[in-house]
């Protein structure tokens, strides 16, 4: 889809598939077209090209007011409607769709519950006797009042102070499990799109640069301008969204147990690795180390005397707990198995020097 | 009787100044929604409405004989055309300076147009419009005293009766009530204001 203003195109032929369920970023600088793309979903803008579909159904022939009731909106300004309570302000829409007092009541005192605010505490104040995360809160919970599948949201944390936006985060991620909600969600912090989205969606200048999982686009940067806003020559600051497979050295070559220590000496030199995978008879795997083995060349003959028994890692651990993991066993290096079989191993001086 | 002779004029001139008064209300707030969606309104209402404002009083009634001619009715459309003002550039004035970032969040919520006005701008709006309706009340009370010189009747004519033949009396008798009723017509116009004007509702206005 394609949008211009006058001579500016600020959305340019951008073609994007929102999965249900997950929380998918739109992040970039002032002017990307972040906020115009999420604007289009609820027909607040309409696109000049394209087309924009729910569930199939082309969102054109919904009438933009019945759409926009089925689709929560949170904003950086909140906007909460200054003359009415907490409780007014969250069920303006039920009293308008007929709803009766009791049911109201219910419904707010449930949502207020989700957002952390005390429903006997919070229903009868005025937006203006709240905090500014607390106003947000409400803010979340007043999109949330008619349960739309779906949830746009629009840098919601971004006039909060730092803390506090980490805070509300934090809590956001909990809430996000709770409601199970397909989110779209418009973020300029780079810190903020890698907490919260399931995919990140980078826009420049009207267009998605690329879109990928926070993985992908730390270890596979499209581009000089990817890699510097995700900061991928940092890899350690993204330590904690890496798995095992991230940063494993793939197991090139399967050393047979019987093999003489000699050759398997040979084979690693040549190969260039310091650690080898070895199988036995049994299909057991083991891993040799070259400088075990050129210390212990005399007195063993096959490689499996000279083996250590391996520490095993899976594929998708998270890499910070398969870390934790081998500390806590002493065991300066980690097999990583893939379906029974070896994939590759972890060894933490190759990842030191991957990582910094 | 003195009390008979004072009580018609008294009614004439609330009868007189509240007819105007509920006429400007029911069509100065209407056209201020109105202009809210038309650029083209919106200039026509506030010029004339202004222009009508730069125009002496006095002139105003006098215009009013050569149109529509003498009588209780003209005297009607010339006091409108005095309290319209303050109720169409008030209610204008309050209905579009509520925050861009509520009438965002309204929209994004999925309100229609009259439900924005409804819940949102009207409430955000009701200083404003009170402050308005006030003052055009207070002024709808002093032009109906100057339309006794077009044959409205009410205290006016007492006044200038009073002033005509040098009694004091008459002239008194005309200028207390109906400096009674805009003191009440305050007085009760800002409790109504305490009352309705919701509690965190104050517009940037105030």
């Amino acid at each position: 889809m394609t949008k211009r203003f006058g001579e500016t195109v600020a959305v340019d032929r951008i073609s994007l598939d929102i999965i249900g369920g997950e929380l998918l970023i739109l992040i970039g600088g002032s002017g990307s077209g972040k906020t115009t793309t999420l604007r289009m979903i609820n027909r607040l803008i309409e696109p000049d090209e394209g087309t924009i579909a729910i569930n199939g159904i082309d969102i054109r022939t919904i009438d933009g007011i019945v759409l926009r009731k089925n689709i929560g909106y949170v904003i950086q300004q909140i906007g909460l409607f200054p003359h009415m309570t907490i409780r007014e302000n969250i069920g303006l829409l039920p009293t308008i769709e007929g709803w009766s007092r009791e049911e109201i009541d219910s419904r707010v005192t449930e949502l207020l519950t989700l957002v952390h605010l005390p429903p006997d505490q919070f229903m009868d104040r005025y937006p203006k006797e709240l905090s500014g995360g607390q106003q947000q809160r409400v803010g979340l919970a007043r999109a949330l009042v008619m349960n739309p599948p779906l949830l746009l949201m629009d840098e919601p944390f971004g006039a909060l102070d730092p803390l506090l936006r980490r805070q509300l985060q934090d809590e956001f991620i909990g809430i996000k499990e709770d409601i199970g909600k397909t989110i779209v969600f418009v973020t300029h912090d780079i810190n903020e799109a890698f907490r919260l989205g399931d995919r990140i969606a980078i826009m420049h200048e009207g267009g998605i640069v690329q879109l990928g999982t926070p993985r992908d686009l730390i270890l596979n940067p499209a581009d000089k301008m990817v890699s510097d806003l995700v900061g991928s020559d940092r890899l350690f600051e993204h330590i904690a969204s890496l798995t095992v497979s991230d940063m494993m050295v793939p197991a090139s070559s399967i050393i047979s147990g019987e093999m003489p220590v000699q050759s398997a000496i040979e084979v690693m030199v040549q190969s260039g690795s310091t650690v080898a995978v070895v199988r036995d008879r049994a299909a057991s795997f083991f891993v040799a180390q070259l400088p075990t083995l050129l210390q212990r060349r005399d007195e063993v003959k096959t490689v499996l005397e000279a083996t250590d028994p391996p520490f095993f890692l899976s594929m998708d651990a998270s890499l910070l707990s398969a870390l934790e993991e081998m500390k806590a066993a002493s065991a300066s290096f980690g097999l990583v198995m893939e379906d029974g079989e070896p994939a590759g191993l972890l060894l933490p001086d190759d990842l030191i020097s991957r990582l910094v | 009787m003195v009390s008979d002779l004072l009580l018609t004029p008294i009614i004439q001139h609330i009868v007189l100044a509240y007819t105007a008064l509920l006429v400007s209300i029911a069509l100065g707030i209407p056209l201020a929604i109105l202009a809210l969606y038309s650029r083209n309104l919106q200039t026509f209402v506030m010029t004339s409405a202004n222009l009508m404002q730069a125009v002496p009083t006095l002139a105003v009634v006098a215009i009013v004989v050569p149109l529509i001619g003498i009588g209780f009715w003209p005297a009607i459309v010339a006091i409108i055309l005095r309290a319209l003002l303050p109720i169409i550039r008030n209610t204008w004035i309050g209905l579009s300076s509520v925050d861009p970032a509520i009438i965002a969040s309204a929209e994004g919520l999925g309100l229609s147009e009259w439900e924005i006005i409804r819940y949102v701008r009207l409430p955000n709006a009701y200083p404003a419009i009170f402050a308005g309706v006030k003052f055009a009340a207070i002024l709808a009370n002093s032009v109906a005293i100057l339309t006794a010189m077009i044959g409205s009747g009410g205290l006016g004519s007492l006044v200038f009766e009073g002033l005509a033949g040098v009694n004091m009396m008459k002239m008194l008798s005309g200028a207390l009530p109906a400096i009674g009723i805009a003191l009440f017509l305050d007085a009760s116009f800002s409790w109504m204001e305490r009352r309705m004007v919701p509690r965190s509702g104050q517009s940037e206005l105030e």
